[in-house]
């Protein structure tokens, strides 16, 4: 059991050693007659057909107070990590420890129900995040606030505009204040008067969490979020480090790689 | 920006990948069933408002929404007291043959509704279970407390309505909130194991629909256990049959169940739950890689 001063001591997320094996069925749908068969040819797992490991011997400790960028291809697994943290896939092999509440934006409006109203959404979707129906009628006068949707709030989700749909779902899930929060990028949400606001949310985000580890492409933002960069290549870190010193080295791999190809 | 410091949850919770301590001893399944009911308990929110959405969704829309949820068992009730009343020979008592029917047929609603919406629980989630972490034991329980609550309804309406035929209200029957804690455990076990189950075999799914139907006529809901010369062995393998049972004595005899068919279904019950769980726990962790 944990007690209370090492929990305190302890960096919030580590990673040990901690890989990830994706496995791809030719047919998902495994049957029993498929099982049955196995089971008296004695072939073992013989539906697998390729495997393939999206995160290898990752080691890392992330400390209270660090905002992290995570930079790479696509395809080297930064959104497979992300969701590791976020505890939706567990690691093939290695231990994950995470310590504290964890707010994924990740994917928006997650469990979001279009048969329900706006304002039972944000029940349902906050109490996904682990909050409340008290906690989160606190948050709903701040919602409606940010959103300007106040006056759907009875209307069922599924007669909002999209554009509508996803403004609730940012506003719903940065609304709470977690301790570690991932954001995995295109939060381009809505209109360019929206997009301002949502950025000015996401910067108050950041000062009420104790963690924030950011996946994105947008360089610039990196910069002046982060203070800490990891690099991804092929599901292993290649580079751990001050997040400009990591952006610099990752432009100038890429610029090289395109002088290459030329 | 206001944040107030109760809304968040009191105590921090710490998630370990894989679980602190390895093999198979006693104490480790301590440990994860503790650190399960921790979490369910954690998550209470999600499945009361899964539970309340689902009821909400049912009931919401139409202004006769839980008339239509009990036309169904009063219909087939009605045609199935027709018929076999007069099959069975009880043409004369056919106000008896409708409360006997009724004590059965409500209680196995429960079950085949709970089972046949567990199966495909985690597979219909399947969309929340990619996006944000959820323990799936949320799925399996929240299916069944709703089937619960919408039982309970539908008992006390159709006891209502079976007045008039000569159902009366007893003392036993404030039995009845153990019995059916009983048999929603023995339930949410088997349905724990199918909603685990049919996420590997797809094919399960609708093994369930056809087994929920052979099940039903080997249990003694349309007749009497009585009317077999020996007690045969259906019976006797028939863990439902308990739970029936307990409900038919409470609810049509108006007498308090023996020691002996509560302590069974009780013991029962625990052994089903043991079942889901262990299956729950030694799959758990491949679900989210087979949706």
């Amino acid at each position: 059991m944990e007690t209370e001063l090492s929990a305190s001591v302890n960096p919030p997320v580590v990673l040990d050693d901690v890989s990830l094996r994706f496995v791809s069925y030719r047919d998902k749908h495994y049957s029993f007659k498929r099982a049955m068969l196995d089971l008296v040819l004695r072939r073992q797992d013989a539906e697998a057909v390729a495997e393939f490991w999206a995160l290898r011997h990752i080691n890392l400790q992330i400390r209270k107070g660090e905002r992290i960028g995570i930079l790479g291809h696509n395809g080297a697994g930064k959104s497979t990590l992300l969701r590791l943290m976020a505890r939706i896939y567990p690691p093939t092999e290695g231990k994950l420890t995470v310590r504290g509440t964890v707010a994924p934006l990740i994917e928006m409006g997650a469990g979001f129900n279009p048969e329900l109203s706006g304002a039972d959404n944000i029940l349902l979707n906050g109490a996904l995040l682990g909050f409340s129906k008290r906690a989160m009628k606190e948050r709903m006068a701040d919602i409606w606030d940010f959103t300007e949707l106040g006056e759907f709030a009875d209307m069922p989700l599924k007669y909002y505009s999209s554009g509508m749909y996803m403004r609730l779902a940012f506003a719903v899930a940065s609304s709470v204040e977690p301790e570690i929060l991932l954001i995995d990028e295109s939060l381009g949400v809505g209109d360019a008067g929206f997009q301002n606001k949502a950025k000015e949310r996401i910067r108050q985000l950041l000062d009420r969490s104790h963690v924030v580890i950011i996946v994105s492409h947008d360089m610039a933002a990196l910069r002046e979020l982060c203070n800490r960069g990891i690099r991804l290549e092929h599901g292993r870190v290649v580079a751990d480090g001050p997040i400009d010193e990591l952006i610099d080295g990752y432009l100038e791999d890429a610029r090289r790689l395109a002088a290459g190809a030329v | 920006m206001s944040s107030t410091q109760s809304s968040r949850r009191s105590v921090p919770h710490t998630a370990y990948f894989p679980d602190k301590s390895g093999g198979l001893l006693p104490t480790r399944w301590c440990a994860a069933i503790v650190d399960d009911l921790r979490e369910l308990r954690r998550c209470s929110p999600v499945i009361q408002n899964l539970v309340s959405q689902e009821l909400r969704v049912r009931y919401q829309r139409s202004f006769l929404g839980f008339f239509w949820t009990l036309l169904n068992p009063i219909l087939m009730m009605a045609t199935m007291t027709v018929v076999f009343a007069q099959l069975l020979g009880r043409g004369s008592d056919w106000r008896g043959y409708a409360i006997f029917l009724f004590a059965g047929q409500v209680p196995w609603g429960l079950l085949a509704s709970s089972l046949s919406d567990c199966a495909f629980c985690i597979i219909g989630n399947e969309g929340l279970i990619r996006k944000i972490y959820v323990p799936k034991l949320v799925f399996p329980v929240s299916r069944v407390l709703f089937s619960v609550v919408n039982f309970a309804l539908s008992m006390v309406a159709m006891f209502v309505l079976l007045i008039p035929l000569g159902a009366r209200p007893s003392w036993p029957l404030l039995f009845l909130p153990i019995s059916v804690l009983l048999f929603s455990t023995f339930i949410l076990g088997l349905g724990v194991l199918i909603a685990v189950l049919n996420t590997f075999y797809r094919d399960l799914g609708h093994l369930v629909g056809v087994g929920l139907q052979a099940w039903y006529f080997l249990t003694p809901i349309l007749y009497e256990a009585s009317r077999f010369k020996t007690h045969p062995w259906f019976l006797t393998l028939n863990p439902a049959y308990l739970y029936i049972r307990q409900f038919q004595i409470i609810i049509r005899d108006g007498l308090w169940p023996d020691l002996g068919i509560v302590a069974a279904s009780a013991v029962v019950a625990v052994v089903s739950l043991g079942i889901g769980y262990a299956a729950y726990k030694s799959l758990e962790h491949k679900l989210v890689f087979r949706l």
